[in-house]
């Protein structure tokens, strides 16, 4: 009897050459003429965050009130990142720096694309597909917005801004 | 399970970066999912992915090559320790798991099988919508399965281990059963060739991805050209390789002696008593020597040591445990124990080194030895970039200090977050005293057992599991891994 996705959930798997695997990934994709990696790579984050939330999800609603603790615990558990959030109120923008991003970590000179696309990409859908089943008129939903830095442009850390809405679900 | 690779597991779960295993499977998944949106065919899907793991592991092996060189050279061993190429790649214990050795005829090393019960990879594949590629779309028979990307993986690591070691030898790995593809196992076999047959297999497999439109890159076929400056290491393999620690630990002081007569004899074309006699009347330099030289070896193991003082925390932390260790050694050691240590190198010189050196010797007490040793220690510690004239009496002044000087960043969050390591933080201090405490117990249990019980009791005594010393440092060291993966969290 194989392992199951459940029993994944408990165990930890060293990310090294996965995460260079994606930059690999990435050079194929150019080199095979696709030019809209941004998207695609969000989209392989989206798909994760789909087949995720059927073996884990970090609570049943969430809202302006704990979009900080829930993303915490996102980022902790599932990628073992400790990182710092800022909500800008104004542009409805959500921070989030990670300074040991699981998939940046080195800045290569032929290929233009943070690895954390992946990340914004997941952990957008996640909240979303919570948010929509919970309900709950004041849940938040986010989009992903931008990459602002990330260690594979050279940065000392990755910056993953969101795009919040409140109660517009789809 | 030996120690060379109980010990290579630990530190490379330690300091690999870790995620979610589910995220690493799905992320793996989403991988080949994108490689076939391109290809629109499931067989070359699965060469490509499998080309992108070699290129990333190898990437990853040119980045910490010096760890490489204590595994061992030989190919037929690079196999045995197959479980530590799975943790390296994967991260995780490699588990219920069988290994064949299959006759091949007019070749130096048969082709091994490996049987694993249960694949990571494969876990759950079919069950959630988003798991699309369709393995029933395959319909070649040598096409690999789910797992060939991280079979690309295992290939690159064992490749790369071998040329580090400057092998003749290269290895295959082939995925055989997948259980994505409905098989009940993963299996895979591992083929060993020489250089030119290696050369020609790949050349070979060029032309094949070539005429599949697969071939992306110039690849990692192309050898890399050896170095032509050999570091320490280089030279150390050659004779000390840290697969061969059992080894050792089975050989009394005489052999260790006559190992160490080899070394200077090859090595510095020099009769061992020569050798030593450059330091007659200067014994304490000597020792002093050891420790200086001791440290900056260690050091040599990729640097290791160094680039963990350049972080100013790390270095305070070790120079405070160092000062520590010095004060207790003296204080809570009882002086036997260091007599039996001071015993232990004069019976060590006792042939090697000129008579009148060995008496000049035996006059310091235990604790002259130990001061010069620490005195060289904190001279390379010193030049490897402790600043041992900035630190306080003890680490908790330290601390207390960092708070009120405000520099500690005010953020609740952060002084959280440093707050909770601290408990690591001493645990990591308090084991490492510990396992020191108990690497100085050694000399008692050889001297001992060697005029009452005989070398193979305190042989026992050291490398028992249970209860000897072996198995107490072991079982310390597995604290200090563990304390480290929490920090790291």
């Amino acid at each position: 009897m194989n392992y199951s996705r459940n029993e994944l959930i408990q165990t930890e798997a060293t990310m090294n050459q996965m995460r260079n695997s994606i930059y690999g990934l990435a050079r194929f994709m150019e080199k095979s003429g696709i030019s809209n990696l941004t998207t695609k790579l969000r989209q392989m984050g989206q798909n994760i965050a789909r087949t995720y939330i059927n073996y884990w999800k970090p609570t049943n609603s969430i809202s302006v009130s704990n979009i900080k603790d829930v993303l915490t615990t996102t980022y902790q558990l599932i990628l073992n990142s400790s990182v710092s959030i800022e909500i800008n109120d104004v542009d409805n923008l959500i921070s989030v720096q990670d300074y040991k991003c699981a998939l940046c970590k080195y800045h290569y000179n032929d290929i233009e694309i943070a690895g954390c696309e992946i990340i914004i990409g997941m952990i957008s859908e996640l909240i979303s597909i919570i948010s929509k089943s919970s309900n709950n008129s004041e849940a938040i939903f986010l989009e992903p917005f931008e990459v602002k830095d990330s260690r594979a442009y050279g940065n000392k850390s990755c910056i993953h801004l969101y795009k919040f809405k409140i109660g517009k679900g789809d | 399970m030996g120690a060379f690779q109980w010990l290579m597991k630990k530190i490379t779960k330690a300091f690999g970066r870790s995620t979610n295993a589910l995220f690493y499977t799905l992320l793996y998944r989403e991988v080949l999912k994108e490689i076939n949106d391109i290809t629109k065919n499931e067989e070359k899907s699965l060469i490509v992915l499998r080309e992108i793991g070699k290129k990333a592991a190898n990437e990853s092996c040119e980045r910490h090559s010096a760890v490489f060189k204590f595994m061992p050279g030989n190919p037929k061993k690079v196999l045995e320790y197959f479980e530590i190429l799975w943790v390296v790649v994967f991260g995780r214990e490699l588990e219920n798991f069988s290994y064949e050795e299959s006759p091949k005829e007019g070749s130096k090393y048969n082709d091994y099988v490996l049987k694993i019960e249960k694949c990571p990879i494969c876990a759950g594949y079919g069950q959630d919508t988003e798991d699309s590629f369709d393995f029933n779309k395959i319909k070649d028979e040598k096409a690999e399965g789910f797992a060939c990307g991280l079979c690309g993986m295992l290939e690159s690591v064992a490749n790369f281990i071998l040329k580090v070691k400057r092998s003749d030898y290269r290895i295959e790995i082939v995925e055989q059963r997948c259980i994505a593809k409905g098989d009940d196992c993963l299996q895979f076999i591992c083929k060993i060739y020489d250089y030119i047959e290696w050369k020609d297999l790949m050349n070979s497999k060029i032309k094949e991805r070539i005429s599949l439109g697969v071939y992306f890159d110039e690849g990692i076929e192309e050898e890399i050209e050896q170095e032509t400056k050999l570091d320490i290491l280089d030279k150390l393999q050659d004779v000390i390789s840290i697969d061969k620690i059992e080894e050792y630990i089975d050989e009394p002081l005489e052999s260790i002696k006559e190992r160490v007569s080899e070394i200077i004899k090859d090595k510095l074309n020099m009769e061992p008593e020569h050798f030593f006699d450059y330091f007659r009347n200067y014994e304490d330099d000597m020792i002093r020597i050891i420790g200086y030289l001791g440290t900056h070896l260690l050091n040599e193991y990729g640097g290791l040591l160094e680039k963990t003082l350049k972080n100013e925390w790390f270095a305070k932390v070790l120079g405070y445990v160092f000062k520590q260790l010095k004060e207790m050694t003296l204080l809570f050691i009882p002086l036997d124990v260091i007599r039996d240590y001071n015993q232990l190198l004069v019976n060590f010189l006792d042939g090697l080194a000129p008579e009148e050196m060995v008496e000049n010797i035996k006059q310091f007490t235990g604790k002259d030895t130990i001061n010069y040793l620490f005195e060289g220690i904190q001279m390379a510690l010193e030049n490897l970039g402790i600043d041992f004239t900035e630190l306080r009496d003890n680490i908790w002044e330290e601390l207390k200090a960092e708070r009120e000087n405000g520099l500690i960043p005010s953020e609740a969050s952060t002084i959280e977050r440093t707050r909770e390591r601290i408990p690591q933080f001493i645990n990591i201090i308090q084991e490492i005293l510990m396992v020191i405490n108990d690497i100085l117990t050694l000399p008692i249990r050889v001297l001992i057992s060697e005029s009452h019980y005989g070398i193979k009791t305190a042989i026992n005594s050291v490398v028992s599991e249970e209860e000897g010393l072996y198995g107490s440092i072991k079982g310390r060291f597995d604290n200090i891994f563990d304390q480290i993966q929490e920090i790291r969290k």
